[in-house]
């Protein structure tokens, strides 16, 4: 194969990927039903050419469906010989791709071979351009700052509907409290030793608040030391937690989840469920004082029961840096299965927003209101908590 | 390569309280500019780039080697910066070219099995510029330094700003010459009252005619990458490279900044839209292997290098925008695909490396 023909495949199989810039414009005005007058007819004599005009339609359809069924037979022809990759490409009448190309199928000399077709399975280069056609299929060529990712998401959206509507039926009062633009900072309880509850507030946010806001929640530190789970859930929306990451977030108008509890959350014994750890040292208390940022208090019920944690195993994996190893009834006992959720039932429960915009930026350095403004964040969720625990009959089904 | 003019497209910045930098800049026609590593990449078309502003004099260009794109304006020097007499022979030169503005470039843009040999240029080398740019009473430098000595680790912010310390393993030569090269800079602009610094950290250059660490990565047909990890990188077109030296000779803009593109794209996504074939490998096992093939001389990079394909190293380019009014004309996304162009070519030899 020449230098030549080598720069074409490659550039052939770039254009591959991105599919959708090429193709349709040649084949939309062919399907779509023309509108009755064309517009550059004069407007004199309009009944006539409307009829005219249909006439001409109903010729010119006429002569498409032929055309097309003429391609659709040389080409289905042509692919009988070929070995049978591309079969869903080949029947559509596409002036464009490789395989209706040849279209006198009257000579036979233009026919591949299967030698000539076996040559071409046999270079690398046809393995490298196949593999070229795929290599974007669930990614998006841009993410935003944070590496959120809309195709992968698209592509995982099915899973998380299924998690949140049929698997958790998670349940959600007090939705119009989210504001539906501008900043704003959710402050939840953490819970489930693999915490679902982000991914599942944000599947809240997205069907059940009319604007579909995009929410972005921050993650613990430790899962980006590890392999997968880091690089997936930043695609899905995670951002890491550190104050100048929510900073920019909320500079831009950004819906913001935080859990202030931490790994300390997460890492609740079942025994202590929906006793809400310390905040933290009020981190985002202080953020919101100079950001002048509203916080809605949300408690999340259910999601404590998923992983019912009976012991943390602390020693030994500080080293590869997990906080601890958890032992629920499941979880070294079957393996990773033992890592499935429990289906309980969740309700999601949005209070009503705290404006701190009375105390001014500069309140952020009084240690003592920030701290004072924490306890009362927490307080209000705990009392979240209790009334829907309260209302809960039974963990299953709510 | 035919760099764009720029200069007319940037926004005037505000200028800081009308300070020295003004007659400097006004001063115009008699300003004589010097370029240490002047044959490098940046170095090169940095001189190219100044031949052709009217209000540049001279170019003092600094190297080993003479410079390709030199022209009428420049006068090239040879100066050996791991000679002992590098320094005296320096400062004579500096002072009797009355060079007012001295852009430092001297650097390797790759790691190098020649550590004492890259100690000397550049850890030693930047100590022996700033001594005899003192002595010379040259009142400006521009320097050069890379957001990859912020080092990459779980904890970062995803973006980082100046004054973020840099925490890239000093246990890696190539970065630790690098931080102490960048101390050297702020040590100077300590001791001369007046004198203007300015530190460029560059992210990684990529582009059409560059070479470096990265770009060598990328030009692998199957590129190895760490088993579940995908960090967001972030890249800096060769040409916005060399139009925010230019930007920075031109203007007076004391302090370090953060010269990068807009954007960042997961590493899988930069490889694939190069073409090219990611082979996740266990970073525990890639670490080992790659610390034997760089002993054998057969890695790119040592194992240090590794740590930038797991984990966050992105840094924030808002000073640059609003202090010295650099505005990126490629994204990270662009950067890659106009690397990938070239890169095509190169996989067929139809283009062949360049020698600038």
């Amino acid at each position: 194969m020449t230098a030549a023909v080598r720069a074409v495949a490659k550039r052939d199989a770039h254009e591959e990927t991105t599919p959708m810039s090429v193709a349709p414009p040649t084949e939309a005005p062919a399907t779509e039903p023309l509108p009755p007058s064309p517009p550059s007819e004069p407007p004199l004599s309009q009944a006539n050419t409307v009829v005219a005009g249909r006439a001409v339609h109903e010729e010119i359809r006429q002569l498409e469906a032929e055309l097309d069924r003429m391609i659709d037979e040389a080409s289905r022809r042509d692919v009988s010989t070929l070995l049978g990759d591309d079969e869903d490409d080949a029947p559509r009448p596409r002036p464009s791709g490789p395989i209706v190309e040849p279209r006198r199928p009257a000579e036979p000399t233009s026919e591949p071979t299967v030698f000539e077709t076996a040559r071409e399975l046999l270079t690398t280069d046809f393995y490298l351009r196949k593999w070229g056609r795929l290599a974007m299929r669930n990614r998006s060529e841009e993410v935003d700052d944070f590496g959120h990712d809309p195709t992968y998401e698209a592509r995982v959206r099915p899973l998380l509907d299924f998690l949140y509507h049929t698997y958790f039926r998670v349940e959600c009062t007090g939705i119009e409290h989210v504001p539906a633009a501008g900043r704003c900072l959710l402050v939840a309880n953490h819970s489930g030793t693999v915490p679902l509850d982000g991914l599942m507030l944000r599947t809240a946010i997205r069907r059940e608040q009319e604007s579909a806001r995009d929410l972005r929640w921050l993650s613990e530190d430790f899962i980006y030391h590890f392999p997968f789970v880091g690089s997936i859930v930043n695609r899905l929306g995670a951002v890491r937690a550190c104050p100048e990451n929510a900073e920019r977030l909320l500079g831009k108008e950004a819906l913001v989840a935080v859990f202030p509890e931490g790994v300390k959350g997460i890492g609740k014994l079942f025994r202590e469920r929906y006793r809400l750890q310390r905040f933290g040292r009020g981190g985002f208390i202080r953020l919101c004082l100079r950001t002048s940022t509203p916080i809605v208090p949300v408690a999340i019920v259910g999601a404590e029961e998923t992983h019912p944690l009976l012991f943390r195993i602390e020693h030994l994996v500080k080293a590869v840096g997990l906080p601890y190893v958890p032992v629920t009834p499941t979880f070294p006992l079957l393996g990773p299965l033992g890592l499935v959720p429990a289906p309980t039932k969740w309700r999601i429960a949005f209070g009503e927003p705290l404006d701190l915009r009375g105390y001014g930026p500069e309140a952020a350095d009084d240690e003592l209101l920030v701290s004072r403004l924490a306890e009362r964040v927490r307080a209000t969720i705990q009392g979240m908590l209790d009334r829907t625990l309260g209302e809960r009959k039974s963990v299953f089904f709510g | 390569m035919v760099l764009p003019k720029r200069r007319s497209s940037y926004p005037t910045p505000p200028d800081p309280a009308g300070g020295p930098g003004d007659e400097l800049v006004r001063s115009g026609r008699s300003r004589v500019v010097a370029v240490t590593g002047a044959a490098s990449f940046l170095g090169s078309n940095l001189v190219g780039v100044l031949e052709e502003d009217p209000e540049i004099a001279r170019i003092v260009a600094i190297d080993i080697r003479p410079p390709a794109t030199a022209g009428r304006k420049t006068r090239y020097y040879e100066v050996d910066f791991t000679q002992p007499t590098a320094e005296a022979r320096l400062s004579e030169i500096l002072a009797a070219e009355k060079v007012s503005t001295l852009a430092h470039l001297g650097f390797l843009s790759a790691p190098t099995h020649a550590v004492a040999l890259a100690h000397e240029l550049e850890s030693v080398g930047t100590r022996h510029v700033m001594v005899a740019a003192r002595h010379a009473r040259v009142r400006k430098i521009v320097c050069w330094s890379q957001t990859m000595l912020y080092g990459a680790d779980p904890s970062n912010p995803n973006f980082l700003s100046e004054s973020h310390p840099l925490r890239a393993p000093e246990s890696e030569p190539f970065f630790a010459d690098k931080i102490a090269a960048e101390r050297e800079a702020l040590r100077f602009a300590e001791r001369v009252p007046g004198a203007v610094v300015t530190i460029l950290r560059t992210a990684p250059l990529l582009g059409p005619t560059v070479s470096n660490v990265v770009t060598r990565y990328l030009a692998h047909r199957v590129v190895p990458t760490m088993m579940g990890f995908d960090p967001l990188v972030q890249f800096l077109h060769e040409v916005d490279g060399i139009a925010a030296f230019k930007l920075a000779i031109d203007r007076d803009v004391p302090g370090t900044f953060n010269v990068v593109a807009d954007g960042v794209l997961p590493l899988s996504t930069v490889i694939k839209l190069a073409g090219r074939i990611a082979t996740p490998i266990p970073h525990p096992i890639a670490e080992t292997l790659t610390s034997v093939l760089w002993l054998a001389q057969l890695a790119d990079a040592p194992a240090t290098f590794l740590r930038y394909l797991r984990f966050l190293c992105v840094a924030d380019g808002a000073k640059a925008r609003e202090r010295m009014g650099f505005v990126p004309a490629y994204t990270t996304r662009e950067a890659v695909l106009d690397f990938t162009n070239a890169q095509r070519l190169r996989d067929v030899r139809l283009l062949q490396e360049t020698t600038v």
